[in-house]
């Protein structure tokens, strides 16, 4: 799949189907005993407030015209008491459906959060993080008023529009028929509006996670805009999407706003056609007046319920236009995940194999051809290379970010697919080009590599890594706030920051891609002890550019053209006056 | 004191409103004549239920009399089922047109707000993207805004139905019987002192849950952006346990909302299921003495729920209210930010730029950690610069002073001979060209990303520059070439080439002034030779300030600073530099891989 950027709408291609609705069952399953009771309780306050006509009809038919004072305040206390029956039926309803609303979408939040964090890397690349976000926190909001109060109140409306029918068709046949023949009409109707609502709001909510997309690049990319002083044409841009959004809702509310004066419209015509059937067409030969009166009052109250399920009806098209995308992430198939049966890497001592590993990112473009070698435990390798020949590629296979097209990476004889990847990464050590600081103090950056690190663990990590002098510096030493996009920190500090986080986590394996690029040389020097420090009894795979950093590597890789040209220590290849002599003496001739 | 506060707070809520009309303009006529709209179709609603009435009392009461209507008078139970129908058509086409038309208003507004509030977050200085966190913004304008958006499109709306429905009945049960009249409304003040009550406690859960709901999207936010590191330290438990923490307290504080209204509603409801209590006992008595007729009565009681439903609606309406005050707040904190950085009038600088730079007496901080002391330096025009200097010696703050991404405290900057303070910003900017240490590209192509300086360069001068900055030989490589798109931040691609992207990204604008921070140190040494080269070779006039640390990117330039703790330790040529024995020999010597450098 191609990647995504703000400007395009995700396509989305399954038909609109109530199995979405089923699907949301599972998290309704969970609460079904509340919501039984919540559905029961609803019925019985609904019940009992059937019973106030009855009471009123008494009051006016008999008690008023007898002028008995003492008996209407007998009904009235009746009535009262009908009330409090079913509003204190309904408080706790509404209680519990409260409740149950935030749990499921709790739940939903829970499950694409987690489901997230097992997505590989690609997910991440291939489109804006705005719209990953948008899912997890706009689109969920939106669904759980239709996944906790809808439901019941779509079970109670049809409830009541079948007590409703039943006992209209018991009053009279005919009539009866006159006001379902409204029915048809209606579905005809809404089926119309509803083909084109689905769409309009999937639309909505399309444009809007383009729209938010954007907007969160823009927010992180800033300083580059500012430097480009392109604030206006992406004002511009911001402004072809807004507007977009603007269209697509109005579009899309142009239908929703048409269903309530629909089914308004058709029950005024149905009541219209029930009276000129009564009245002209059958006459009150064959009709009583008493039934006619009573099939319309039927046929109001018939309406009603229906009206309910029309605005219901809406906001179902509305949301599951959020729901599928919902689903559409929580189906994103986690590609690399522990296998059925995975066991735990037991401790190892880091010996690491590569049998015949071959990788290609996009079907047909190897990257890696048939590469193997051996590492033994403690040693430490040097990867270099022309950017983009693989280095990269290794140890991301070796961590397991990604699994191999073919052959077995081992990691002391185990094959690492069959292991869990927690087990796996939690016993490795990588540190990544882009050094991600994550907001709160430095101190809880540091102790992101080991949880319960101790403060005199941290700070003697941090020393190791030289960062403990810059850090005490600070104002807040340890306790210092790094803003999000950690301006306070320059790339170098943040790195070392990382290295520390790293050192902390006591890996048996290794991984630094490009981990020093941003230390200055003076710096990395003093560092080098504390990598020698790191280094020792652990097996490491260092991608680096500058030789100094490489030279004191056990072995040196050579990486080009999809596998491994030259092997050995710095003088052996030395010695070879192949590609690594030629790096290293190109690199030489730059400094005299 | 407290009553401070709710003044303070009774003002707020005027300022949100005072706010909100001055955004409106533009839509006002069209605004108030949907509001008139919307009076009328709830007057409709009342007068509709007459044809009905009318129609139920000629031919549906009475055995005689209907059947007499029946026989004489059929054209009127023609023109009366015309009147219903036509009546309900006329009043459903207004209401929905009254509804399009709060919906075109509250979006156009939408639209004005956010596309102003983008503009203005595009154009904030450093310091305020150091305050304001991504999701916090993301919030601000997304779910902040709806608020807003809903309260004109559908809050207000309600409360004018609510009130235009209670104000007719009101009038129309004085004009019936005012003491009915007065016994049904009695129970009003209550309703009143209860909603005060719960706006009073509502105010503050909404602007707590609207707290939660930004933390939630910043702790969203940084876990996406930062999934590679979760994915590296295998700490994808501790961040969901830290999430669910945020979720927890985001579901809970929705839950607490939603249940504070519950506690008056029961209240509420009585109140309004009191009404039809109230004229049993109250009407039934007045029919009982001939005070009330029975058709009197009927019509209290037909139109009771246009006093109900107002009341019923209370609840909604406030808490939808209080969300729109708590949002309309962070919202309007937004729209009244000021950047500290603003550019100086347009004072007709000429279109080009010469290139020289001069720092003077220059100090800066970073809060009260200075960064930067006392600086003075000259670069002429045309010259190449190199900065050196360990890890957090000030290097980048000091290159990020020219093009105005923060002001100095003390001293000032020249570019040109010029105060960069009077410079027009965009002009000055507009020269600069600048690849950053932290290479960040957006999700578009390859080539719409080397052409983010001027969107309409032809590709041709894509590829160039492309060239330039040793990108296209892996470009040309790519299965869809130019077109290939780039993830977020330029993921997909390793640091050697992001890094080249930006440089090329850089040269593209033909700068006067190019600066590289740190650009080139993760390609490898042949690239680094070609960039070089290129870099010796262009075919317009430019300044390049360097920070580097290799000493191969550093020793051709005409003059090499080293920084130590902010301030310029060491200044001259490669040559100099290295005869001083100082830190630029030490580096150099360490690059040479320990070996004395003859």
């Amino acid at each position: 799949m191609a990647r995504n950027t703000y400007g395009q709408d995700e396509r989305l291609e399954t038909p609109f189907e109530f199995r979405h609705l089923l699907r949301a069952g599972v998290y309704l399953k969970r609460y079904r005993f509340k919501m039984i009771v919540a559905f029961v309780l609803s019925a019985v306050a609904a019940a009992t407030g059937l019973l106030s006509p009855v009471i009123t009809q008494k009051a006016l038919d008999e008690v008023i015209p007898a002028g008995d004072m003492k008996r209407l305040f007998v009904l009235a206390g009746m009535l009262l008491g009908v009330f409090v029956v079913s509003v204190t039926f309904s408080t706790i309803r509404s209680r519990i459906m409260t409740k149950v609303g935030q749990d499921i979408i709790f739940d939903i939040r829970s499950d694409l959060f987690r489901h997230l964090q097992e997505l590989s890397f690609q997910y991440y690349d291939d489109r804006p993080h705005g719209k990953i976000l948008i899912r997890v926190v706009n689109y969920v909001n939106s669904v759980s008023d239709m996944l906790s109060n809808g439901i019941i109140n779509v079970i109670l409306e049809v409830l009541n529009m079948i007590f409703i029918v039943i006992f209209m068709l018991a009053t009279d046949l005919k009539l009866s028929l006159v006001v379902l023949a409204g029915v048809p009409i209606l579905m005809a109707f809404m089926m119309f509006i509803k083909k084109h609502q689905r769409q309009a709001w999937q639309q909505v909510s399309n444009k809007s996670s383009n729209l938010n997309a954007y907007l969160q690049e823009n927010i992180v990319g800033a300083r580059v805009t500012q430097i480009f002083t392109r604030e206006e044409e992406n004002a511009k841009i911001f402004d072809g999407l807004s507007k977009e959004c603007q269209e697509t809702w109005l579009e899309a509310t142009k239908y929703s706003n048409l269903i309530w004066p629909g089914i308004d419209n058709v029950s005024v015509c149905v009541r219209a056609a029930l009276y000129m059937v009564a009245l002209l067409w059958l006459g009150p030969e064959s009709v009583s007046i008493g039934v006619v009166v009573a099939i319309s009052s039927y046929a109001a109250r018939f309406w009603q319920p229906i009206m309910n399920l029309g605005n219901l009806f809406n906001t179902f098209i509305n949301n599951i236009a959020y729901l599928e995308r919902i689903f559409e992430t929580l189906d994103e198939p986690v590609l690399v995940k522990d296998k059925e049966g995975a066991t735990k890497l037991p401790p190892v001592r880091g010996d690491v194999s590569f049998e015949d590993v071959s990788f290609s990112y996009e079907e047909g473009k190897e990257v890696l051809s048939h590469v193997s070698f051996h590492v033994k435990a403690g040693e430490s390798v040097a990867l270099v290379g022309p950017t983009g020949a693989g280095k990269s590629t290794i140890v991301n296979l070796l961590s397991r970010f990604y699994n191999v097209g073919g052959g077995k990476i081992c990691i002391d004889g185990t094959d690492i697919s069959g292991v869990t990847l927690h087990s796996l990464r939690s016993q490795m050590g990588i540190m990544m080009q882009d050094s991600f600081i994550f907001s709160g103090t430095i101190g809880e950056n540091i102790r992101y590599g080991r949880l319960d690190a101790t403060q005199e663990e941290i700070e003697a990590a941090a020393k190791t890594v030289c960062a403990d002098a810059f850090i005490r510096k600070m104002e807040d030493g340890y306790q210092t706030e790094v803003k999000e996009r950690g301006s306070l920190l320059s790339q170098g500090q943040k790195q070392l920051i990382s290295f520390a986080r790293t050192l902390l986590s006591d890996p048996r394996i290794l991984i630094l891609d490009e981990a020093t690029s941003s230390i200055d040389v003076q710096t990395e020097q003093a560092l080098q002890q504390g990598i020698d420090a790191m280094l020792k009894g652990r097996t490491s795979f260092i991608i680096a550019h500058r030789l100094s950093t490489i030279r004191n590597c056990d072995r040196i890789f050579y990486i080009d053209r999809g596998g491994i040209t030259e092997s050995g220590t710095h003088e052996e290849l030395m010695a070879k006056k192949g590609d690594y002599y030629h790096l290293y003496t190109a690199q030489k001739e730059e400094v005299q | 004191m407290k009553e401070e506060k709710q003044w303070n707070e009774a003002a707020a809520s005027s300022g949100c409103l005072r706010w909100l009309f001055a955004n409106l303009s533009g839509f006002r006529a069209l605004y108030a004549f949907g509001i008139i709209l919307t009076i009328v179709y709830n007057g409709m609603q009342l007068t509709v239920p007459i044809f009905s009435q009318k129609i139920v009392d000629l031919f549906l009461s009475g055995e005689e009399s209907a059947a007499a209507n029946l026989r004489d008078h059929r054209d009127w139970l023609l023109w009366l089922l015309a009147g219903m129908v036509g009546f309900t058509f006329l009043r459903t086409f207004i209401v929905y047109h009254a509804c399009m038309i709060f919906e075109r208003v509250s979006q156009g507004m939408l639209y004005r707000i956010r596309n102003r509030l983008f503009r203005k977050i595009l154009n904030q200085d450093m310091g305020f993207y150091d305050r304001f966190r991504t999701g916090d913004l993301m919030t601000r304008l997304t779910g902040d805004l709806d608020a807003v958006r809903h309260m004109v499109a559908w809050v207000v709306r309600t409360v004018v139905e609510c009130i235009a429905l209670l104000l007719s009945a009101t009038v129309y049960f004085i004009y019936l019987d005012p003491l009915m009249a007065f016994s049904i409304l009695a129970l009003s003040p209550l309703i009143f002192f209860v909603t005060l009550a719960f706006k009073r406690q509502a105010a503050p859960m909404h602007q707590q849950l609207r707290e939660k709901m930004s933390d939630l999207n910043t702790a969203a936010q940084e876990n996406i952006s930062g999934n590679r590191v979760v994915k590296a330290f295998a700490r994808e438990e501790y961040e969901i346990n830290r999430f669910q923490e945020r979720n927890e307290d985001y579901s809970s504080a929705r839950k607490e909302t939603a249940l504070l209204w519950l506690k008056y509603f029961p209240v509420i409801e009585m109140c309004a299921n009191a009404l039809p209590v109230i004229l049993m006992v109250v009407g039934g008595f007045f029919l009982m003495h001939g005070r009330l007729t029975v058709g009197e009565y009927v019509a209290y009681s037909g139109l009771l729920w246009t006093v109900a439903n107002p009341m019923r609606n209370l609840g909604n309406i406030i808490n939808e209210f209080q969300r729109f005050h708590s949002a309309a707040q962070k919202v309007m904190e937004l729209d009244a930010a000021q950047p500290s950085i603003v550019t100086a009038p347009s004072s007709g600088e000429k279109d080009d730029l010469r290139g020289r730079v001069e720092f003077r007496n220059v100090s800066f901080a970073y809060g009260d950690h200075e960064v930067l002391h006392r600086i003075n330096l000259t670069i002429e025009a045309g010259q190449t610069v190199a900065i050196m200097g360990e890890t957090g010696s000030g290097k980048t703050s000091l290159i990020q002073l020219i093009p105005r991404f923060y002001d100095p405290q003390e001293g000032e900057v020249f570019v040109d001979g010029k105060n960069v303070k009077d410079w027009e910003l965009k002009k000055l900017r507009g020269h600069i060209g600048m690849a950053t240490q932290d290479v960040l590209l957006f999700s578009d192509s390859i080539d719409g990303n080397i052409a983010y300086g001027d969107s309409k360069m032809p590709e041709s001068q894509v590829e160039y520059f492309a060239e330039s900055a040793a990108a296209a030989e892996f470009i040309e490589r790519m299965p869809e070439k130019y077109g290939t798109i780039v993830g977020e931040r330029g993921v997909g691609l390793s640091g050697g080439q992001k890094q080249r992207i930006s440089l090329a990204r850089a040269l593209a604008i033909r700068p006067g002034i190019l600066i590289l921070d740190d650009t080139t140190s993760a390609v490898d040494l042949e690239t680094e030779k070609h960039i070089q080269q290129s870099l010796a070779h262009l075919d317009f006039p430019c300044t390049k300030i360097i920070i580097a640390q290799r000493i191969s990117s550093t020793k051709d330039a005409d003059q090499i600073f080293v920084l130590e703790n902010g301030q310029i330790a060491e200044q001259g040529t490669h040559a100099e530099l290295l005869a001083k024995k100082g830190y630029y020999y030490q580096v150099a010597m360490l690059q040479n891989g320990g070996e004395q450098i003859g």
